[in-house]
């Protein structure tokens, strides 16, 4: 018992291709390439949480065999360099006077991701009986102008490394990618699929589940198969019967209140608190301004204003977002827009 | 005369510790676990002679850390605890490969057999500074260090201010401690024995505290402004405040009267503007300290959404200066963050003292992870394939509910992802 998964999306987490539930017409074209021993570079596009790395890391693992964590990487475009890495990035971008070649005393102007984490990868040859090494990196379309310079990488290092890139926009991602791709559209998961792969979850785990509580699941999770199996496991903390009133319960306890507690503290509060509230926010969950901007108009919308308030804070909000684009500093466009939602609410 | 003695020998020396007891010990880190510096420096040294032998002890170790936090004084007064001679290196020596191997190496081997037997001051090798090991000057020094720490018969203990990939090689064959300042209530408590010890009177406590701010964890800063404060004499019902600004060790304290100067005393476009031209604060930290500290010098709500306003403002204009390098636009820039900023506040400002704050938050700071959520998540990544944003959106949140059920499901969680106790708290 005791090494027992004490967290059901861990535990049911498919372990193989076939495991995946209701991707069969994908899971095909895809094992077909493991049979050729022979794939493109690959494009997923999908919407948020509904398995796209999962699906391309269980591929890579049947593909590369025993030769997996030799020739495997996965990263994170929209992770910012750590200090290191940074440091690291900084160091490297130089080439001394004292080297010989043409690139003495020259600055090397390869962005600073590509540098530390995609160049050392993709540069080493591949190790063992594969015909490549492959290379996940995910949120491809955060890296922004930096795509600019995976066109060269694709061409360069392909044969020695095939990529597989996976986005949740496909419009963020420049022209020159997409066309040196195949292009994977991953769809949500159908209901029947979904109700078949939580009904052998709750008979697994002894769970009674009522009527209608498997298709409000599918309503909320929105095609996140995690975030369906984290409720079930939080509603059975409290007994293995599951009825939509339990459900509603644990949902509004579980849903995230701090942003709306943010957003209406802003209307009334003290600046100097509102300010250490979104600061602690920030760094507890790691959004970035959009996603808070995002969510702030998403509660506003719900907010119970006369239409006319509404579109005088969305407008402030638009206004905010849209200098954060070209501004440098977020704070600063985050505090921006408190204060000016603080003193319209004084005067309302 | 014995005044003037003692202002001879300089106080940092004066007031070294000379036993690990008697010294404030900074505390530090390794891997990301919190240790006890002094203690384990002290089993490296003793496991060091019992295993000189031993081909997989490794012989030496690193200290990382701001200047003046200690890292040397731990090293003397470790010596002296354990009765050995330092034999020391530093910037100021040259250290091209033969340099280190003539000083340090012979040294490092002589360890004759007659010093078994009559058993002689053992010696303990401080490379100091290893980071200024540098360019084409110092050519070889690195792979002369590597094969000291492989040959030596005594241990090495080294000291460096940052990372350099430089010293990547020396990273990864041994230890690094990473050596966090004093704590402030433990640099006043210094300042005070040495106060007591000193009779000073001229200076208040406010005036030390402004000097123990100014240098940020700095001891040996401290201490050095302390006795050049010390000596001046002072006319009754001045200062020295003004004195201790213009000791000058970095632009902190200019950075703090620029900002009171700003706030409280501009009243028209042209004053900021002489102001900020005069300084020479970099403007690329200066905005970010007037964002700081707005709402200490603004109160009223309209106010403060026009300072923002400007200073959003300016904020976009720096960005888009960055960008395109559309440098003509660098006036709009300093007007709207300094002048326009200063002036929104049109009920004349506050008066009176207020505190500075540092600019603890930038854009990249909340991104970025402490070493225990790094740690985190990088144990669930072993089981679950998930990215740092989702983890913290996604995940963290539902463990951190599924925790919150019982004590059990902690324990349960924790044991399977086999987490560290700072790690554990994150999810509670």
């Amino acid at each position: 018992m005791s090494n027992e998964t004490p967290v059901w999306r861990f535990k049911y987490l498919p372990k193989k291709l076939d495991d995946i539930s209701g991707r069969s017409e994908i899971i095909t074209r895809l094992k077909e390439m493991i049979k050729k021993r022979n794939f493109p570079h690959l494009l997923f596009v999908g919407s948020e949480g509904i398995g796209k790395t999962l699906i391309a890391q269980l591929f890579s693992k049947e593909f590369l065999g025993r030769f997996y964590d030799a020739n495997f990487k996965i990263v994170f475009a929209d992770e910012p360099l750590s200090s290191e890495e940074r440091d690291q990035a900084r160091s490297e971008a130089y080439v001394s006077t004292s080297k010989i070649g043409s690139m003495a005393g020259k600055r090397i102007t390869t962005p600073a991701f590509i540098q530390v984490r995609v160049k050392p990868f993709v540069q080493l040859r591949a190790i063992g009986d594969v015909p490549y090494k492959i290379l996940v990196v995910k949120n491809f379309e955060a890296l922004g102008s930096d795509q600019q310079g995976f066109r060269r990488l694709m061409e360069i290092y392909g044969s020695n490394c095939r990529m597989i890139l996976i986005t949740t926009k496909i419009s963020g991602i420049i022209d020159p990618i997409v066309s040196r791709c195949q292009l994977f559209l991953i769809p949500q998961i159908k209901y029947e699929d979904f109700s078949t792969l939580i009904e052998d979850i709750a008979n697994k785990e002894s769970l009674q589940l009522e009527n209608g509580v498997i298709e409000y699941l599918y309503k909320i999770s929105e095609g996140k198969i995690a975030k369906a199996i984290d409720l079930l496991q939080i509603c059975s903390v409290t007994g293995n019967t599951i009825d939509l009133n339990k459900l509603y319960k644990i949902l509004k306890k579980y849903e995230n209140q701090e942003i709306k507690d943010l957003l209406i503290k802003s209307l009334k509060g003290d600046f100097s608190e509102i300010r250490d509230c979104f600061r602690e926010i920030l760094s507890n969950y790691k959004y970035s301004v959009q996603d808070l901007f995002i969510q702030f108009t998403e509660i506003l919308n719900k907010l119970p204003l006369s239409k006319y308030a509404k579109i005088k804070l969305i407008n402030m909000i638009a206004d905010a977002d849209f200098r954060a684009i070209d501004g440098r500093d977020d704070d600063i466009q985050i505090s921006y827009l408190l204060a000016r939602l603080n003193s319209f609410a004084q005067n309302m | 005369m014995s005044e003037q003695k003692q202002s001879k020998t300089p106080w940092v020396e004066k007031y070294r510790p000379k036993t690990l007891k008697e010294m404030a010990l900074p505390s530090a880190k390794l891997n990301r676990q919190k240790v006890d510096l002094a203690e384990e420096l002290k089993e490296f040294v003793k496991n060091f002679f019992k295993k000189l032998f031993n081909k997989e002890f490794v012989k030496g170790v690193l200290l990382q850390g701001q200047p003046g936090i200690g890292k040397t004084s731990i090293v003397y007064a470790l010596a002296n605890d354990l009765n050995m001679e330092v034999i020391e290196t530093n910037a100021s020596d040259t250290r091209t490969k033969g340099a280190i191997e003539a000083r340090l190496k012979e040294t490092s081997k002589s360890k004759g057999i007659m010093d078994f037997i009559t058993e002689k001051k053992k010696k303990l090798i401080l490379i100091d500074e290893v980071d200024g090991i540098y360019g084409t000057k110092d050519r070889g020094a690195i792979p002369a260090i590597m094969d000291l720490i492989k040959t030596t018969q005594f241990p090495i203990i080294m000291c460096a201010n940052e990372y350099k990939s430089s010293l990547s090689p020396i990273y990864n064959i041994i230890p690094k401690y990473e050596v966090h300042p004093l704590s402030k209530n433990k640099i006043i408590n210094i300042v005070e024995n040495i106060i007591e010890k000193e009779n000073i009177t001229n200076i208040s406590k406010e005036e030390t505290d402004l000097i123990i701010e100014k240098n940020g964890g700095d001891l040996r800063g401290v201490i050095n402004d302390l006795q050049a404060i010390s000596r001046v004499s002072v006319k009754k019902g001045e200062d020295n405040k003004d004195m201790i600004y213009s000791l000058h060790r970095d632009t902190t304290e200019e950075i703090f009267g620029l900002l009171r100067d700003l706030f409280q005393k501009v009243s028209s476009l042209n004053e900021a503007r002489r102001l900020t031209d005069k300084s020479d604060v970099d403007y690329n930290f200066l905005y970010k300290w007037v964002n700081e500290n707005i709402p200490s010098f603004i109160y009223s709500k309209k106010e403060l959404a026009t300072a923002y306003e400007r200073l959003s403002m300016a904020d976009v204009i720096f960005g888009r200066i960055r960008k395109n390098m559309e440098w003509s636009l660098l006036p709009y820039f300093f007007d709207l963050f300094a002048g326009g900023v200063a002036l929104a506040a049109r009920s004349g400002g506050s008066k009176g003292y207020r505190p500075i704050h540092f600019p603890r938050y930038s854009s990249s700071y909340y991104m970025s992870l402490n070493n225990a959520e790094k740690g985190l998540i990088e144990k669930i990544q072993e089981h679950y394939p998930i990215s740092q944003n989702e983890a913290f959106r996604d995940l963290i949140p539902f463990l951190k509910h599924l925790t919150s059920t019982s004590r059990r499901k902690l324990k349960e969680i924790s044991e399977f992802l086999e987490l560290a106790s700072v790690e554990k708290k994150l999810l509670k």
